[in-house]
């Protein structure tokens, strides 16, 4: 852990790209704006995986702030962390290549999406928590701006909006979280407070207090119940958007926090229930809201929703390094679900009803390669990436007691079944639309052959200890989150849990596959028809929340109107007594003098007569 | 004391002449005479003082009358050229 410079060069590649693409992006043009945000972002991925290797860096800038260092981190987990961001991203800034082809704001596309870049990595990177802060911000920005990117049309104005909102709703549970830290410990770098919480001498209720605003932030960034409501309508925002920021990367910065944090929260048994609690709730909500959606990115935007509930549940059970490899393999499936999506509607021309697809698979065989292994991985079917992150969180759950386990078997039961909800309807069947649909050209379909070899091989640096008794990943993460011993389950129970939830998935991925093409029953109607508006939860939030603060700003700003009418009155008779005096200025040079005289004689005068 | 009073009445022939005249060049004319009128003064007082401190006050009228008259006339030269008119009363375009 040497300091080392490159370090920030890392962040400042696609900050240069923002800012190069920002200016002088109309000058650049098509497609070698694409190109120049690509590379950038690759450089990026090099540097850090050379930084990796070397085994990790550091770099402070040490009066920052008043007391607090501008702290940068590369170790293990800020690593794979990175690894994801720049790997992924990189691949999807290809795609998006091919995918905004043709688009007016093309560069300001890209700048955009280095902006996003820059920010993810300052958020990873950053070991003093206003740093982490900044990025933070910076990805919820680069989110708005992106989701609203379309701006013409209102809905997507209001959606990025919505987004923003939402967030700062967790960005105030991090503020405050923030401002505790500093004023039970004295300091803001994470790994000073690791050896502060380690020491102890403070109040433990504080600290779960302060963890409890931190899983507030988390709830915010990741989209988790009651916070959820932004997430599906980020989907206005172009596909690429959705693949990158709102399912492989930005939504997984709150369950990166928390693991950041593990220190904090380990151990406390009031986080842990709440934590778990969220994340079954937001698993079994995105899961049942995703069988009833009609429009495809809505669709696989639930199922991330539905995803990012077990990483919740991963971090509630203590299972640190599983949340993160569940976040390396759902960033490449997830990805790959997305860009396939969007692959689909390129070629049906913008086509987003899925009622208006199907029979994919004729059209577009490289794609449907793809969408299906995007649903064997999401659906959890063995040997693919999705199966054994999931099974190692299924695992930790049985430690944490059986109940929790059968509740999460039943959330992977939902997860299989909208998998292949998702890719029955655009891939099977008769074409029900009326466009001719084309095959993508090379530049979207590379990056999505390389994440469908991460989504099919990902998985295989973690697997169970009863088969390979030293994964990679475990250790190797770890080392950066610190060890939290816990009873391993013996080798009969972790092989029947396997090989019971290996067929689960086999099972409700089969029984899914001949259900979705037949004609739905008609209590599958009226679950869909509730699914579809997100079971009104929508429609709750504006009565009871937006509503109400609707009416007291109206009435606030009425009392401000009356004020406001005040002012300008006194300014406008003001501005009428000016007018009067206006009025000697007639231009008459002669009629100037004759004052200048006039005055001068009363002048001359007074000063006599005094 | 003689010259303070050929000094007044040359100022006073000086201001009626901005007051009454509508030609610009003999507005300009008239307040070049208030000028001299108080440069005249001017010297009549470091005679009766018997310093010679006004008199570089003096000299300081002199040149800042040169230099306003070549700024003065080059504006009303312009002025006539574009306007064919240097009547002060015609020239009102430049009111608020």
């Amino acid at each position: 852990m040497q300091e080392n410079l490159l370090l920030p060069l890392i962040i400042a590649l696609p900050l240069l790209g923002f800012a190069l693409l920002g200016l002088f992006g109309r000058r650049i043009g098509e497609p070698l704006a694409g190109w120049l945000a690509s590379l950038l972002v690759l450089g990026s991925f090099l540097l850090g995986l050379m930084l990796l290797l070397q085994g990790g860096a550091k770099w402070t800038l040490a009066e920052w702030l008043p007391g607090i260092p501008f702290s940068l981190n590369l170790d293990n987990l800020s690593g794979v962390m990175l690894m994801v961001v720049a790997g992924v991203g990189f691949l999807i800034h290809v795609w998006a290549i091919g995918y905004m082809h043709g688009d007016p704001g093309y560069s300001r596309f890209f700048s955009y999406f280095n902006l996003f870049i820059a920010a993810m990595l300052v958020l990873v990177l950053g070991d003093s928590l206003p740093v982490v802060f900044i990025g933070w911000e910076g990805v919820g920005l680069a989110s708005y701006l992106l989701i609203g990117f379309w701006y013409t049309e209102r809905v997507n104005a209001d959606s990025a909006r919505k987004a923003f909102i939402v967030n700062r709703i967790g960005d105030l549970g991090f503020l405050l979280a923030m401002g505790l830290l500093w004023s039970m410990f004295g300091t803001l770098s994470i790994s000073e407070l690791v050896d502060k919480v380690e020491a102890g001498g403070y109040s433990f209720t504080t600290l779960t207090l302060a963890g409890f605003f931190l899983l507030v932030g988390a709830m915010g960034k990741s989209a988790q119940v009651p916070l959820m409501v932004w997430l599906p309508d980020a989907m206005a925002g172009p596909t690429p958007v959705s693949a990158l920021i709102h399912a492989a990367t930005m939504v997984t910065a709150g369950v990166y926090l928390l693991v950041r944090h593990a220190f904090i929260l380990h151990g406390d048994g009031f986080l842990a229930g709440l934590i778990v609690a969220v994340g079954l709730l937001t698993a079994y909500y995105g899961a049942l809201c995703s069988l009833g959606q009609w429009d495809i990115k809505r669709i696989v935007a639930y199922t991330t929703l539905s995803q990012l509930g077990f990483m919740f549940v991963a971090v509630g059970v203590g299972a640190y390094w599983v949340a993160i490899f569940h976040i390396v393999t759902h960033a490449f499936f997830k990805a790959l679900m997305f860009m396939t999506s969007g692959s689909v509607i390129h070629a049906l021309g913008g086509e987003q009803d899925v009622r208006q697809m199907g029979g994919m698979r004729k059209y577009l065989p490289a794609t449907h390669l793809h969408g299906l292994v995007a649903t064997a991985a999401s659906g959890g079917l063995i040997p693919f990436a999705g199966f054994w992150s999931k099974d190692a969180i299924l695992a930790y759950s049985f430690e944490f007691g059986p109940w929790l386990w059968a509740l999460m078997l039943g959330a992977s039961v939902l997860a299989a079944l909208y998998s292949i909800r998702w890719y029955v309807l655009v891939f099977w069947g008769e074409y029900r639309g009326k466009a001719h649909p084309h095959e993508s050209p090379a530049v979207m379909l590379w990056p999505n052959h390389i994440l469908m070899g991460g989504a099919l091989g990902v998985g295989f640096i973690g697997l169970p200890y009863v088969i390979d008794y030293k994964n990679f990943i475990e250790p190797f993460l770890t080392k950066a989150i610190g060890d939290f011993p816990h009873e391993k389950l013996p080798v009969v129970t972790e092989w029947v849990l396997i090989i019971i939830s290996a067929v689960v998935a086999i099972a409700t991925l089969w029984w899914g596959f001949r259900f979705f093409q037949q004609k739905m029953p008609a209590w599958y109607e009226r679950f869909q028809a509730a699914a579809l508006q997100g079971f009104y939860v929508d429609a709750v939030y504006n009565a009871l929340l937006v509503n109400p603060a609707k009416g007291l700003a109206d009435l606030l700003f009425g009392a401000d109107r009356g004020l406001l009418a005040g002012f300008t009155g006194l300014g406008s008779l003001m501005g009428g007594l000016g007018s009067l005096l206006a009025r000697l200025e007639t231009g008459a040079l002669r009629f100037y003098l004759a004052g200048l005289l006039v005055g001068l004689v009363l002048l001359v005068g007074w000063g006599v007569l005094r | 004391m003689i010259w303070l009073i050929a000094s007044a009445l040359l100022f006073s022939i000086g201001a009626y002449g901005v007051l009454t005249r509508r030609t610009a060049i003999l507005m300009f004319l008239s307040i070049e005479l208030m000028l001299n009128a108080a440069a005249l003064s001017l010297i009549s007082f470091s005679k009766l003082l018997g310093s010679l401190d006004a008199q570089v006050v003096v000299l300081f009228i002199i040149a800042i009358a040169a230099a306003e008259v070549a700024v003065g006339l080059g504006l009303i030269v312009a002025i006539f050229r574009r306007r064919e008119t240097t009547s002060v009363d015609e020239l009102r375009q430049l009111r608020g």
